[in-house]
């Protein structure tokens, strides 16, 4: 009987596992069609074709246009490991596009997604961080993340999960955190990220910070910050070798500093030799933060008589080639000379 | 079998049978033999014949004789017609491969390294808008900062001013009132200046100050004295009021005594009588006497302590 197959050898190129593409703009319908089919096989190989398709910026509108998001959010909660795990790798590849992240919004996968927290495989669940993360990264995405009320179980996971996908959560929490503080701080935030300050890895380290510095920026946040005695443990780390960190944790330490009791803190914990020190390295990141929090520090009468000795070190940061840090460092002259 | 086929194969059935039964009804038979006689079946054809079931067979057979399979046609080649020519293709006469190749090569190779350099250069770019927010995160938050400083310095300062406002307000409020409370002292002492004497004046009036042993004595002391004078008084009546009726009794019985003869033999027991009257009258004389006496003592004490 005729068969379209010739012969029994498949092509050498072709890849089993995935689906066969109908040409052109019939290749996504038709997987769209197959998506819904009953077979286990056949959902497997069409998400498969799907995934490579997904890289390309005009399928992913297309698809979106053709409503797959539907159908992948009922595939979320599948029985089959597989089948989730493409799914979610298919919507991360989809979310790294501005029109799939639009559209991943509007069709509110996110709230689809909470139910993935928990599953057992790796791969899924660091898919998707993956997408939460992304989709943290725009204002409408964080609105969204925050009314899906993941923020919680998020913090939770932070203390339990795996180091990637620690980085993840503690991306999309720095960036849901700068529009609203309390469910976080409700959920016990900042003890968890005090513990994550003396985590081994560097990059965990100053992600922690970087979320605290975005707590603190907050007026709660920063009455939390200084209740849970932070501070102390920011100043030891402003001791660490690696400039991300010390960034980061000037920068924390620059917002914490600003409530009157986180600036007797942070004096009662010794901050400023070691915020001398950065300020001094010329080709310190951490210089504009660190001249920050001096000027903040020096606003207490004890501050300003310790930084009138050091007054050259602010003198020798005009000639910055940043212009922030030139500002920056006039301003702090000004602070340290003011007399009541 | 459905049931409409079942149906009529019993319909079949029952009609064959029915169609024996009539037919063996219907076949006329040979009357059955009178009574010492058989009938017997008997050939009456002019040469009779055997009938039997079993035909009469002979057996005969012929066979070919051997001979050889025919061979196969051979194959019909055709008469040779026309000159033979051949041909080669030796190596290197159709096309160079290297220069053939040289532009597949190069579309291959090209699109390869250029959608590798497409990729890496998608990389870079976004490692740059990463470093631009970064950077630019770092600005906001040093601004921001800033921001807050000064609110913070805004904050402290107003505070301070009105902690100072409330405080002056305070002393203001203080002040006033403590002159109001010296006026109002040295008022008082002026209008209170006279309070005293008038009002002790008034009580000394209304009798409220007393010395103490007059009303003593005017309270306690004389209705006493009166109720003793009272009651010596009294005591006086009733003596004189005895001493009365005593005197009567004895007026009426010596008046008794003086209507009736008096018998010889009488007059021991009167005399007896007028002495024991006598002295019955003597004694209430001596208690009579001795009582105005016992009450003038009596009054003449109360008139001593007075």
């Amino acid at each position: 009987m005729a068969q379209p197959r010739i012969s029994a050898y498949l092509p050498p190129d072709i890849d089993p596992t995935k689906a066969p593409l109908a040409f052109g703009r019939r290749a996504l319908p038709k997987l769209n069609e197959e998506l819904q089919s009953p077979e286990l096989l056949t959902q497997q190989r069409a998400l498969m074709a799907l995934c490579d398709l997904v890289h390309d910026p005009e399928k992913v509108y297309q698809a979106i246009a053709l409503g797959f998001l539907d159908n992948l959010k009922t595939l979320l909660v599948h029985h089959d490991q597989i089948v989730r795990q493409k799914t979610t790798e298919v919507l991360s590849i989809m979310a790294l596009h501005s029109i799939g992240r639009q559209g991943l919004i509007q069709s509110g996968v996110i709230s689809a997604l909470t139910g993935l927290l928990d599953d057992p495989v790796d791969i899924c669940r660091k898919n998707t961080h993956q997408i939460i993360d992304m989709m943290a990264k725009l204002p409408e995405g964080a609105g969204g993340v925050l009314r899906a009320n993941l923020i919680p179980p998020l913090v939770l996971k932070l203390k339990t999960e795996l180091d990637e996908i620690q980085e993840l959560i503690l991306d999309t929490l720095s960036n849901c955190l700068r529009v609203e503080v309390s469910e976080a701080l409700a959920a016990g935030a900042v003890t968890v990220l005090k513990e994550k300050l003396s985590h081994s890895s560097t990059v965990i380290r100053s992600k922690a910070a970087w979320v605290l510095l975005e707590i603190s920026s907050h007026a709660e946040g920063k009455i939390a910050v200084c209740k849970e005695g932070v501070i102390p443990l920011l100043v030891s780390l402003l001791e660490d070798t690696q400039p991300e960190v010390q960034v980061n944790t000037t920068g924390a330490l620059m917002f914490a500093a600003v409530t009157p009791q986180g600036r007797s803190s942070a004096m009662g914990a010794e901050a400023i030799p070691p915020l001398l020190k950065l300020v001094a390295e010329e080709t310190s990141k951490a210089r504009l933060n660190a001249i920050k929090t001096l000027t903040l520090l020096a606003e207490l009468p004890e501050g300003r008589q310790t930084l009138l000795d050091h007054r050259d070190t602010f003198q020798r940061c005009l000639d910055d080639p940043s212009e922030a840090v030139q500002r920056a460092a006039q301003i702090a002259i000004t602070v340290i000379e003011w007399k009541p | 079998p459905s049931t409409p086929e079942v149906k009529k194969q019993r319909k079949a059935q029952k009609k064959s049978l029915a169609r024996k039964l009539t037919q063996e009804q219907i076949q006329p038979g040979t009357p059955e033999p009178v009574e010492g006689r058989e009938h017997v079946y008997v050939q009456t054809e002019l040469y009779l014949e055997e009938i039997s079931d079993r035909v009469i067979e002979v057996d005969g057979e012929c066979q070919t004789d051997e001979f050889l399979d025919r061979p196969p046609t051979p194959l019909f080649i055709p008469a040779k017609t026309g000159k033979d020519v051949d041909t080669q293709i030796e190596e290197g006469e159709l096309f160079d491969f290297d220069i053939e190749v040289k532009p597949i090569l190069e579309v291959l190779i090209g699109k390869t390294v250029e959608q590798a350099l497409l990729e890496v250069m998608e990389e870079e770019e976004l490692a740059q808008l990463w470093s631009h927010q970064r950077a630019f995160a770092e600005l906001r938050n040093a601004e921001f900062a800033e921001l807050q400083r000064l609110e913070e310095q805004d904050r402290r300062i107003r505070e301070e001013k009105e902690r100072r406002r409330l405080e002056h307000l305070e002393k203001l409020r203080k002040q006033k009132e403590t002159a109001e409370k010296v006026a109002a002292r040295a008022f008082a002492q002026r209008y209170l200046a006279d309070l005293i004497p008038s009002v002790f004046n008034n009580l000394h009036a209304s009798g409220f100050f007393y010395d103490p042993i007059e009303r003593d004595i005017e309270t306690d002391f004389l209705p006493w004295l009166m109720s003793e004078v009272e009651e010596t008084l009294q005591k006086k009546v009733l003596g004189r009021m005895m001493l009365d009726s005593l005197i009567r009794m004895v007026v009426e019985k010596r008046l008794e005594e003086f209507s009736r003869p008096p018998p010889s033999d009488q007059t021991g027991a009167p005399a007896e009588e007028p002495t024991a009257t006598d002295a019955a009258p003597q004694e209430s004389e001596a208690d009579a006497a001795d009582q105005p006496d016992a009450e003038q003592e009596e009054t003449d004490q109360p008139v001593a302590e007075e």
